[in-house]
């Protein structure tokens, strides 16, 4: 059963359409939601926590109705937002206790587990440190644990590992494995990385403007891009690659190779065009299906078929 | 001999919490006394601490020092102001301490974008509100009744029979209260509604403290170089903001007006400046509650 659901959702700014009537079933575990940069990721987390109102279709969270039930939802989910969000003048200690108290626990409870989950996600003695003084990687765990410390049930991460140096960025995925490993608490990480998708998650929704492409397991999604080959044929220019797609093949330029894919025999394919034009054949490696074609793929199978919007903005609107 | 461990370590890994949860009255009250401490500079640096403590040694200080003078040296220290005067220096304080509190109670949680955490919790934007304003009003109540109600009871402790002056002037601690009241929470709607059209402190607090200011000024220049057989003159009494309380106390104490004041000229009675309070007081809770509304995580 899922832990939450839309049904056709849909989410309008002004004259963008952010959301077109998107059904999504996000099931128990970890799930990535995956899109480029105003793909609607943040527009759907934020219509599932019951901060902006659709403008039509429905959406519940582990059971609650969002439209009917928002405090219920947000009492039962944690939510890690994009961008700073943090007073800077306040210690990580005061303020993740000062979260514990918006979700209901007494003061000493609310300070006691403040502590035990800033330990948890790596703030130690900083937690006693200014919030303002922290490097981004900190002030992410800041908000993790602020997300965390009154035990919800699901958890809403918006770009978790947003600007943050590769061995934080490692940290925070090992974190959200933990997390989900010991509390078995459901994930849905919204991001465009589609590497820490497949490092930490086990479903996937890949979203591309305003519309789903694919959701399913991680292994089905992958699977749904046939294998391929990367390619270095003669100069990899216009005319191998028009050869290429002139044989029924799909071709992406993928840096100094050509990722080559739709038929099974694409391998004899491609020697045989090297033999036929003479063109050097320098490179022919088959490349596992992953996360990144399948996502590719049909991202510019839907840009073909229907021209993309401009990037919904992030629901500004802030009381100025 | 074996050596023994002296501890050992446990890594208890995430827990779930199955302690006490509290319901809408704790996320009010968690907000509220967050917002007291910031207020009042708790728990950050000194210098956050500095004008808070300051205006609240401003209200208390001379009281608590007349007091002390008086029980040292008793009535060869004098007379000290009388309610209606002090509470003229307290609104000076009130105005100052509204002007820095309220931008500080709100103004923050918007520029560094908190409120796309506090509103992921089931905190609604009335108990946010509620919230804020208790704070102001804790604070703003502090400054404005209890320098006079210690006053108060100074000059009863004070007095040849404290007993004798609790019954002759009950009616003042009444009066103290009522337009301790009043005031405290005018100036706490009036500085809470500008501190919402604001994301910046500097600009909430130059906003008030510039219109109780610049109106007191306008009022004034405009009623006496108007002449006088001009329609609706006298009404400029009522554009000074700073002027409705002061004229307000004074009608509650009994004082008449200044001769020759603009209150004076106007000929309105006391009550008229209650009514202007009270209209301005919900015009401001209107448009915070509006402000507040609009608010987006």
């Amino acid at each position: 059963m899922p832990v939450a659901e839309a049904r056709s959702l849909s989410k309008r700014y002004g004259s963008v359409l952010a959301l077109r009537g998107v059904d999504v079933a996000v099931q128990s575990g970890c799930t990535g939601l995956v899109g480029s940069n105003g793909a609607g990721k943040s527009t759907l987390i934020k219509l599932l926590l019951g901060l902006l109102r659709p403008d039509e279709g429905s959406a519940s969270v582990l059971g609650h109705d969002v439209a009917a039930d928002p405090l219920a939802v947000r009492q039962a989910v944690g939510y890690l937002p994009e961008g700073p969000c943090l007073p800077g003048d306040v210690t990580a200690a005061d303020f993740v206790a000062f979260m514990a108290q918006l979700g209901g626990l007494p003061p000493r409870q609310a300070r006691e587990r403040a502590s035990e989950i800033c330990y948890q996600v790596g703030l130690e003695e900083e937690r006693y440190r200014a919030v303002g003084g922290f490097s981004t990687g900190m002030q992410q765990r800041v908000k993790l644990a602020a997300a965390l410390v009154h035990d919800p049930s699901m958890l809403l991460l918006d770009e978790p590992t947003d600007g943050m140096d590769p061995q934080g960025r490692e940290d925070m995925l090992e974190l959200i494995k933990r997390i989900r490993a010991e509390l078995s608490v459901d994930v849905l990480v919204s991001t465009h990385l589609l590497g820490d998708v497949e490092r930490v998650c086990d479903h996937v929704i890949m979203v591309h403007a305003g519309q789903v492409l694919l959701q399913g397991s991680i292994v089905e999604a992958a699977g749904t891009a046939s294998p391929g080959f990367g390619v270095q044929l003669g100069d990899n220019g216009h005319a191998v690659r028009d050869a290429l797609a002139g044989a029924g093949l799909e071709v992406r330029q993928a840096g100094d190779e050509l990722h080559v894919q739709g038929r099974d025999d694409a391998a004899d394919l491609i020697r045989d065009l090297a033999a036929g034009k003479g063109w050097p054949l320098r490179r022919l490696v088959p490349k596992a299906p992953s996360l990144e074609e399948t996502f590719l793929r049909l991202q510019a199978t839907a840009a073909a078929e229907q021209p993309p919007p401009a990037p919904a903005p992030t629901p500004a609107g802030r009381a100025s | 001999m074996s050596e023994l461990p002296a501890g050992a370590i446990y890594d208890r890994g995430y827990r779930h919490y199955d302690g006490p949860r509290e319901g809408r009255s704790r996320r009010i009250t968690a907000i509220l006394v967050a917002g007291v401490r910031r207020a009042l500079g708790l728990k950050r640096n000194w210098k956050t601490k500095v004008v808070p403590f300051g205006l609240i040694v401003a209200a208390f200080g001379p009281v608590l020092a007349f007091i002390g003078i008086r029980l040292l040296v008793g009535d060869a220290a004098g007379e000290f102001l009388g309610y209606a005067d002090y509470f003229s220096i307290v609104a000076v304080v009130l105005l100052l301490f509204a002007a820095t509190a309220a931008p500080e109670l709100l103004c923050p949680d918007r520029r560094q974008h908190v409120l796309a955490l506090v509103f992921t919790r089931p905190v609604t934007r009335p108990d946010y509100l509620a919230a804020k304003l208790g704070a102001l009003l804790l604070l703003m109540g502090l400054v404005a009744l209890l320098p006079l109600v210690i006053l108060y009871l100074g000059n009863a402790l004070t007095a040849p029979s404290a007993a004798t002056y609790l019954r002759e002037h009950l009616g003042d601690l009444g009066r103290i209260l009522f337009a301790g009241t009043v005031l405290t929470i005018f100036y706490a709607a009036v500085s809470l509604a500008v501190a919402s059209l604001a994301e910046r402190r500097s600009l909430a607090t130059a906003g008030l403290i510039g219109s109780f200011v610049a109106s007191s000024a306008l009022a004034n220049i405009l009623f006496f170089t108007a002449p006088p057989t001009l329609p609706l003159r006298r009404w400029l009494t009522f554009v000074s903001l700073q002027g409705l309380a002061g004229r307000f106390v004074e009608w509650v104490f009994g004082e008449p007006f200044d001769d020759g004041s603009l209150a004076q000229q106007a000929g309105f009675s006391g009550s008229a400046y209650l009514a202007a309070l009270v209209v301005l007081t919900v015009a401001a809770m209107g448009l915070l509650a509006w402000r507040i509304a609009r608010l987006q995580p």
